[in-house]
């Protein structure tokens, strides 16, 4: 069997049409250089399959291969699923701690410490204000002023146990946002699941959808800032997707289960859960903050009350940092044991208790939420810088460099001229042949 | 394969760069404008929890420094009144030497009387001192006015101590004893200094020679006993005094040194800030001159 006389022509043209393809993949990638989540494609060429000469085409008398020219054996997205998976873990993390600085942050903002307008600044002037009641215990003025400074302290305490409330009261009207019918995990889920069908029936039709690939794997990153997230393959091109400690998986082929309970679903909904709640950080923090108030009060109370006196503050045992109150007023304020109007035992006992037990709960107190928020904030930077990093190297292995494209670009518009030229070539050939052979002469 | 570097890395890692460099120097500017090095508990928490006890100590040692200046005045308004009881009864030991003559006929003698009956409502008056309203030798019954005037000589006031708290759990006594010093007058024949000068009064005008013989004997010991009493208590409040002022020096001593931590902990220091803003800022201007010329050239740039 012969060769085609024309099957230079077809080889050439196969090389031109898989350089146009190269091109367009080229274009494809200059276009999307800043899309998000859009992962560089290429055109993967490769020789197409060749004729078979049968025997006697060689010297030797054996057959031989002709090379027919170039195909495009596929498109292929430039992705490294490992990545991926780093970038996701990490991307929970960062999610988690973010969400819980600025938790914190609202606590933080709130105690007004260290300054001049902070609970242990009125505190020191509560127990100034018993100071001042030493030297003067007959003072109506004075006495008056000290039942305004408990007041005052009083009224910051439970100011600044509304602020914590309103705190925890905030990070769970997020999570019910995020979790809702209308939000983020049941939107994300959805469009996951849509994407799902729109791979499967694209990949049974042949093509490899990269573009939807992207869509997806970008959404899946979105949903790993939000809890933890785990991904298999279901082999037909759809995804399965559990999502935190949820029972059921959030999304099975084209099937979103959601709404679902989730206890520690870690990420930015594992932080505002931790948050709120009933054994959650505002929780701890709403509590050490009673368990001052009650010292403070009960050690004045015990004193105050010891020459036979009314109590100096009145609280609701559990909730004392909102419901303390100065219980007596300025003629009532007790300043000794004895009835005489200059005795001040008591009130020097009360002064004595500054820097006492009452105020190093407070610093406690303090202390620990600084503590929570510095680890928090550093853990927060550090998370931060991974993601980053992750990012970077995913970057290196996904993005779109221009300068690279530039020199595909001239690559396969080089590789295009010469298919032409070569096509050029061989048209000369056969013009000689067809038109020119056997007219010797005439 | 080595690491490709595409335009989005650049520019993310430029972009990334430049905002650290601008957090760092917008901090550093907080802290040069504030004057403050710690604004929130999580900046340092183990400094701020450090600050709040210092501040609390600070607080503390202010209100030490008001009762020592409350307990001075009430010292000093003790010593005034101690001071002219002192010159009362000088003025009545003269009277006494005076009118213990036997030359002294009953007018002169009725005269001196009627001088010390003066005198013993002036020690009255003075045993009524107050201080910022209050009687100071009343005890704690400081609204209770201790003698009568032109009244009977009992003490109305009582003998329990006034004390001002000068430091963590050191008290002072700043209040003397009345009673023991004036004593309840004739009824109570308790040999105090009102008990002595009616006692010396009525000597004077009774004018036997019994009256006489108390007047030059008696009379004048226990007044004598009386002044030495007197001499003993002002040393008592003089010392409390002295306690105090220094007390006074100690604690403005404490208050310097606690503002001085306080401010150590608290405070910027703004020489080394400066310079750590200066550093910052080529910083940044360098990031970002670095910044512009990467991003400005491509490939593009020399293709045909």
């Amino acid at each position: 069997m012969g060769i085609s006389t024309f099957s230079g022509l077809q080889t050439t043209l196969r090389g031109l049409l898989a350089q146009q393809r190269a091109l367009d993949v080229t274009s494809h990638n200059v276009a999307n250089a800043s899309t998000a989540g859009y992962s560089r494609q290429e055109a993967v060429l490769g020789a197409s399959p060749a004729l078979k000469i049968p025997a006697g085409a060689v010297q030797s008398g054996a057959g031989a291969q002709l090379g027919t020219g170039v195909d495009v054996l596929s498109y292929r997205r430039m992705r490294d699923g490992f990545l991926d998976l780093q970038f996701r873990a990490q991307a929970m993390r960062l999610g988690g701690l973010a969400a819980q600085v600025r938790g914190l942050e609202q606590v933080e903002v709130a105690l007004a410490e260290p300054g001049e307008n902070g609970i242990a600044a009125q505190l020191g002037e509560f127990w100034s204000g018993w100071g001042t009641l030493v030297n003067a215990p007959e003072n109506q003025a004075t006495r008056q002023a000290l039942v305004e400074r408990g007041r005052g302290l009083a009224a910051s305490l439970a100011t600044l146990d509304s602020q914590l409330v309103a705190a925890a009261e905030q990070a769970s009207a997020e999570y019910t946002a995020l979790t809702g019918p209308a939000g983020e995990v049941g939107l994300i889920a959805g469009e996951i699941a849509k994407l799902n069908e729109a791979i499967r029936s694209s990949l049974s039709s042949g093509a490899a959808p990269n573009d939807l690939y992207d869509r997806r794997d970008q959404l899946l990153d979105q949903l790993s800032g939000l809890a933890q997230v785990a991904v298999t393959d279901l082999g037909d091109g759809t995804l399965e997707v559990a999502f935190g400690d949820a029972a059921v998986p959030l999304v099975a082929g084209t099937t979103v289960t959601w709404p679902q309970a989730l206890s520690e679903p870690k990420g930015k909904l594992g932080a505002l859960l931790a948050l709120t709640g009933p054994a959650g950080t505002v929780a701890a923090y709403r509590a050490e903050l009673d368990t001052f108030a009650q010292e403070l009060a009960d050690s004045v109370n015990a004193l105050h009350t010891s020459g036979g006196g009314p109590a100096f503050f009145s609280y609701v045992p559990g909730a004392a940092a909102s419901t303390l109150a100065v219980a007596v007023g300025a003629a009532e304020v007790q300043t000794s044991a004895t009835p005489a109007v200059g005795a001040n035992d008591l009130a020097v006992a009360i002064a004595g208790l500054r820097n006492g037990a009452a105020d190093q709960a407070y610093a406690r107190f303090v202390s620990r939420v600084g503590t929570d928020m510095s680890e928090a904030r550093r853990g927060e930077e550090n998370a931060q810088s991974l993601v980053l990093a992750v990012q970077e190297r995913r970057e290196s292995v996904s993005g779109v460099s221009l300068d690279e494209e530039m020199t595909n670009l001239v690559r396969f518009q080089r590789g295009y001229q010469a298919s032409a030229r070569a096509m050029t070539t061989l048209d000369e050939a056969l013009d000689v042949l067809i038109n020119r052979t056997g007219r010797v002469g005439i | 394969m080595s690491t490709r570097i595409t335009d989005s890395m650049v520019s993310r890692t430029i972009l990334r760069d430049l905002n650290i460099a601008d957090r760092r120097l917008s901090q550093t500017q907080r802290q040069l404008s504030s004057g403050k090095q710690l604004t929130r508990p999580s900046d340092d928490p183990f400094a701020v929890g450090r600050a709040m006890r210092l501040r609390s100590e600070l607080e503390a040692t202010r209100q030490y420094r008001r009762n020592v200046d409350d307990g001075t005045g009430w010292a000093t308004a003790t010593e005034a009144a101690l001071s002219r009881i002192s010159d009362i009864v000088q003025r009545a030991r003269e009277l006494l030497i005076d009118g213990g003559n036997d030359s002294n006929g009953p007018v002169a003698r009725e005269a001196i009387a009627t001088e010390i009956d003066a005198l013993t409502e002036s020690l009255k008056q003075e045993g009524n001192a107050t201080y910022g309203g209050r009687y100071v030798f009343a005890g704690t019954a400081t609204e209770t006015t201790p003698y009568a005037i032109g009244g009977a000589d009992t003490f109305a006031g009582n003998t329990a101590t006034v004390v001002r708290t000068i430091g963590d759990g050191v008290s002072i006594a700043i209040n003397v004893d009345a009673r023991g010093l004036l004593g309840d007058g004739q009824g109570a024949a308790d040999n105090r200094l009102l008990d002595v000068m009616r006692d010396i009064a009525e000597n004077l005008r009774g004018g036997t020679p019994a009256d006489a013989e108390a007047l030059r004997g008696t009379d004048l010991a226990r007044l004598d006993a009386n002044l030495d009493e007197l001499t003993r208590v002002r040393a008592v409040v003089g010392a409390s005094a002295n306690r105090l002022q220094s007390a006074g020096t100690r604690l403005d001593e404490l208050e310097e040194s606690s503002l001085d931590l306080l401010s150590r902990v608290e405070d910027v220091d703004m020489a080394a800030a400066l310079v750590k803003f200066s550093t910052q800022k080529s910083a940044y201007e360098s990031a970002l001159h670095a910044g512009a010329s990467i991003v400005q050239t491509s490939l593009i740039d020399f293709l045909r």
